[in-house]
């Protein structure tokens, strides 16, 4: 789902889903890096049986990454998904399944979306090249310093699309890397890999959703099997709650806003291309050590457990006195089903529901209101009932009206607000600000290591003194202040710029949802029809109500028909969804998806055209082809109410597939037998390496050459049902495999196997069930329960869950440990009581790596809790105070995202100190500024070089 | 508007694509059928129906194609009237303004 707040609004609302991972680094010895043990129990204190990576969502930032240089060629690429397959997996260490799957061709529903997006990257990726190479030439005409230009063409981010040679080459490098590491990493020793390259149709994360759906439905399978699965579309949610499955998790990159960017041209952070002075670059560290390490660190990886989602819309979903017996499974369907409403991948969002307005609690709550009339629940198993879904959108629909007023009042008074502010921080200076050596410095910046001591004060003072007499300047009192001549201006002072911010032009808005005839207004500028063609409106709403339809079934059932797709650039209001109730929910039978190469004839724009064959090619451009309305050189885009273009409405010509295959048919011929191969669908692939129960099984079956399927043994291989067939290209014991990437070996000593896999096969009309297995065991709760308090808990109060296991252990430094701690923590620090990270943040904070010392000659501790995260572990006093600011933020409510439970995460390196202060709870050490006020405060004898944890209250553990 | 009368078998009616108001497909209807060969039944026939998309996207839509294409189907529908035509900002239009 292209919805990005729809995470966001789901982390604040139910913030204990989200638990961060705990992640063991190779450790480094003499230059020697020790890879991490991966068969050893995972650190998190949950084990995963299967890890589904969404391989899509691997790809793109390893290929053209936002937050550092861009890999030089492919084979770099490689290596960085190589080694992002290789953190995610030290990280989940699935014991049974390792399934990867990369997008094969899209339903039709999807190519709407695909176009758009294509056609916005070529535009883009090309106005950020002609941008570079303009600057490029300003600088170097100035005599500015710039790297070399790699002869490197610009990666078109558009050649990860099914069909090209770039998905080709990366499907044969994935083989590659999954025998190497069934060969050689003892955590794959008896895993079970599944490969779903890109010629293979579907997209990834449903193809992922097909197997397991398959699996599920045959008897074989361990209900409490715990899936985790790898991505950041907020859909996976969705579809991970749609498997009802008990455990089901979710792993992806940690969001953090305003990451710090490359430099496109110099590499260097801290500006941007436009601002690019080509200066030569700094040394970063005293040992230029962080050279392509931005700062803030490395990416980091969060948990999203569905089941503490469950409990959470449990309780949020549970009604008293229904009218018929209540069934949490199946109103966590139907609230999948409505949050359908406010975005989707397939259907444009209606215009009444935005995530950021709480959408999904107003239908929450209308729908709880509705589902005593309504008689039922509006989905079963993926299937709808329409009635009682028009029952649910007219009672949107009476407060549509409602919606828009306030959404335009709630704009104009956060303009307002933003205006007194900007007014405000004008206005608002200090009257004095002291300068020369005693000027305020950002906290933070730059590579000093300690502020310079002070010289000559009174000289500084003096001299400040005078200036200020020179010119007594811009704050006499807030509100005035005076021009150059003396005489008072209004506030505001020297006289703004006309173009101030606020007065920016705003995109004009022709339809004025608030005003009344805003539908009239809508259809019309909208659709180019008057609010009279009820005819042409019901059109709209009957595509609507089929799209919704279609996607359900999408996320329960799979596919309903590949050639579906909702033909209009917008949605109808929720007013207009009065006779829904009998429109047909069917869709055409037996559709095919399109292939490979067909489909980048249906998603690309001209200029991605050399990813294609020359005739085919030909049909992009040339005036006299029968498809050149497909491929527009511009279009228009529609802010609709936004701000910048890429939030707009691309409006891009649908795309006929009659006519799109009758062209192609003409060229079909002029494919080579290459490409031929890479426009055929294709399948998965199993892999096993040699101590797998399941190796002899399969080597038998090639020493036997049957081509006929052969089923899966399901108990050589953890319940998973199938079926065999003999791969041509097949990955086979005692055979060489030839490395693809020049900086990689090949494979000599090859024991692993691969063969292909099918999944188990239905009847077309068989339903699968939406409901929990028997046998499967709900994972214990992780919520406080509702009656805690009523309950008798021994007075304990409740204490909140913060990782997989509740019982989790916090770790524990015994007086030995703090011996030595004191004894290498430097002395004078701590003594002069007010050392200089007591007042200052502490320096060199943002410089990078947060784990490795910045003093080398420091003495170190030797491994003292080999078993911690080891970016908190203590090598030497340096690191302590590195680690990224965000840390502290805990009560600031304006980065929640960033605090949430960064508990859990110090939870691992805390250091107990109940032998200290007698409270519970393990903390950390903060080194916050204000802390210094609680030493001595407690415990701690004089002298101790750090300080204590803020008093109390703020985790409520005592 | 059309001359022509719509033959048995639904032509040009079936030409129309579903998302089509009345309005965009009266003015294509037309520029089909004014720009018909003689031997519309051939292959032909799709190169007309790509070159009415063109006119249509560019008029209803706000596409652009390459000038040579633009001029042709302007010149082909020469004579058709639309009244109220929408007004569109294109992509480049807008990257444009947010140069200066």
């Amino acid at each position: 789902m292209g919805v990005p707040a729809f995470f966001r609004w789901l982390s604040r609302k139910y913030p204990s889903i989200i638990v961060n991972c705990l992640e063991e680094k190779p450790k480094e010895c003499n230059g020697i890096k020790i890879p991490v043990d991966t068969s050893k129990p995972n650190p998190n204190e949950v084990e995963f049986d299967n890890l589904y990576l969404d391989m899509n969502g691997i790809i793109h930032p390893c290929t053209h990454p936002e937050d550092k240089p861009a890999p030089k060629n492919e084979d770099e690429m490689m290596v960085a998904i190589f080694e992002y397959i290789d953190r995610l997996f030290n990280i989940i260490r699935p014991r049974r399944l390792l399934y990867m799957a990369i997008d094969g061709v899209a339903p039709r529903a999807k190519m709407n979306q695909q176009r758009s997006r294509r056609f916005r990257a070529s535009k883009e990726g090309m106005e950020g090249a002609e941008e570079k190479q303009r600057i490029r030439e300003e600088i170097l005409a100035k005599g500015g310093f710039l790297p070399p230009e790699e002869v490197k063409e610009r990666f078109d981010s558009n050649c990860i699309t099914p069909g090209t040679e770039f998905m080709d080459n990366l499907a044969k490098c994935l083989r590659y890397y999954v025998a190497d590491r069934l060969n050689n990493d003892p955590g794959w020793k008896n895993l079970t890999v599944i490969l779903s390259d890109a010629s293979a149709p579907g997209e990834g994360e449903h193809k992922i959703m097909d197997y397991i759906r398959r699996q599920r439905a045959q008897p074989n399978h361990d209900p409490n099997t715990h899936h985790c699965l790898c991505g950041a579309d907020a859909d996976l949610i969705m579809l991970g709650l749609a498997t009802h499955e008990p455990n089901f998790t979710i792993i992806r990159e940690e969001f953090k806003p305003n990451k710090p960017k490359p430099c496109g041209l110099c590499n260097q952070f801290g500006h941007e291309v436009k601002d690019c002075q080509g200066l030569p670059r700094e040394k970063q560290g005293e040992h230029d050590q962080f050279a392509d390490c931005p700062p803030g660190s490395e990416q980091e990886f969060i948990f999203i457990r569905l089941c503490v989602l469950r409990e959470y819309l449990e309780k949020e979903l549970t009604m008293a006195s229904l009218p018929f017996t209540f069934d949490i499974e199946r109103s966590i369907d139907d609230w999948v089903f409505m949050c359908f409403f406010v975005g989707n991948d397939f259907l444009p969002h209606l215009p009444s529901l935005e995530i950021r307005e709480g959408a999904i609690d107003r239908l929450v709550g209308i729908y709880k209101n509705v589902v005593h009339k309504t008689g039922g629940y509006l989905t079963e198993s993926g299937y709808v009932n329409l009635k009682r879904v028009q029952m649910i959108m007219l009672a949107v629909g009476e407060v549509e009206d409602s919606i828009f007023k306030k959404r335009k009042d709630d704009e104009e008074s956060f303009k307002r607000r933003q205006k007194e502010k900007r007014k405000r921080m004008k206005r608002d200076q200090p009257s004095f600000i002291p300068g020369g050596q005693f000027s305020p410095q950002a906290l933070g910046r730059g590579n000093r290591s300690s502020p310079q001591a002070i010289s000559n004060p009174r000289q500084t003072a003096y001299e400040m003194r005078m200036h200020d007499k020179h010119n007594s300047t811009p704050s006499v009192s807030p509100n005035t202040s005076f021009t150059s001549d003396g005489t008072p201006s209004p506030a505001g002072g020297i006289k703004r710029k006309a173009e101030d911010s606020d007065s920016e032009p705003e995109p004009e808005d022709n339809i004025r949802l608030w005003e009344s005839g805003w539908k009239q207004r809508y259809y019309k500028n909208k659709f180019d029809v008057e609010v009279s063609d009820e005819k042409f409106r019901r059109k709209v709403v009957r595509s609507y109500v089929e799209g919704l339809c279609w996607v359900l079934r999408y996320y329960y059932q799979g596919c309903a028909s590949w050639k579906w797709y909702y033909p209009f650039h917008y949605a109808p209001f929720a007013s207009d969804f009065d006779g829904i109730a009998d429109l047909p929910s069917d869709f055409e039978k037996g559709t095919k998806p399109f292939r490979p190469l067909e489909q980048l004839m249906g998603v690309f724009p001209a200029a991605s055209g050399n990813f294609l064959p020359p005739t085919w090619r030909k049909l992009m451009t040339d005036p006299e082809s029968s498809i050149i309305d497909f491929y527009p050189e511009d279009f228009a885009i529609d802010l609709n109410g936004k701000k910048f273009a890429w939030q707009g409405v691309a409006l891009l010509p649908f795309v006929d597939e009659r006519r799109l295959r009758a062209a192609l048919e003409e060229v079909y011929p002029d494919l080579t037998a290459e490409e031929n191969r890479r426009n055929s669908l294709g399948g998965d692939v199993l892999f096993v390496g040699k101590h797998h129960t399941l190796c002899d099984f399969v080597s038998e079956l090639y020493k036997s050459s049957n081509t006929e399927p052969v089923d899966l043994p399901p108990e050589l291989c953890h319940g998973i049902q199938g079926k065999l067939t003999l791969n041509e290209n097949a990955v086979l014991p005692d055979q060489t495999i030839q490395s693809p990437v020049p900086q990689l070996r090949d494979l000599t000593q090859n024991s692993a196997v691969s063969i292909n896999f099918k999944d188990p096969q239905f009847q077309e009309d068989f339903v699968f069930k939406a409901v929990m297995l028997p046998g499967a065991k709900k994972p214990p709760p992780v919520l406080k329960p509702g009656d805690w308090e009523k309950t008798n808990n021994n007075g304990r109060p409740w204490r909140p869950q913060l990782g997989f296991n509740r019982d989790r252990r916090p770790v524990h430094l015994d007086q030995s440990a703090f011996r030595t701690l004191g004894h290498a923590m430097s002395r004078e620090r701590g003594q002069s009581g007010s050392g200089i990270y007591s007042n200052a943040a502490p320096h060199g904070a943002y410089q990078g790596n947060p784990y490795r010392p910045l003093l080398g000659g420091q003495p170190q501790i030797p491994k003292l809790l080999s078993n911690l995260r080891p970016q908190e572990s203590w090598r030497g006093p340096t690191p302590l105070f590195q680690q990224p600011p965000q840390r502290y933020d805990r009560n600031s409510g304006a980065a929640p995202l960033l605090s949430w439970n960064r508990m859990m995460q110090t939870q691992g390196a805390a250091f107990q100190q109940n032998q200290y202060q007698g409270l519970g709870g393990p903390m950390n050490y903060p080194h916050r500024p204000d802390d210094r006020m609680d030493r001595g405060r407690q415990g701690y004898g004089p002298g101790r070089p750090y300080p204590l944890p803020p008093p109390s209250g703020r985790y409520n553990w005592h | 508007m059309g001359e022509v009368e719509d033959s048995a078998d639904g032509f040009p009616e079936q030409l129309r694509s579903y998302s089509e108001n009345e309005r965009h497909w009266q003015a294509r209807r037309e520029f089909i059928l004014r720009n018909l060969p003689a031997d519309w039944a051939g292959g032909r026939l799709d190169q007309l129906l790509s070159l009415s998309m063109v006119w249509a996207n560019h008029l209803f839509l706000g596409c652009s194609y390459s000038k040579d294409l633009l001029d042709k189907v302007i010149e082909m529908a020469e004579g058709i009237e639309v009244e109220d035509v929408p007004q569109f900002t294109t992509r480049d239009e807008i990257m444009k303004k947010r140069q200066h």
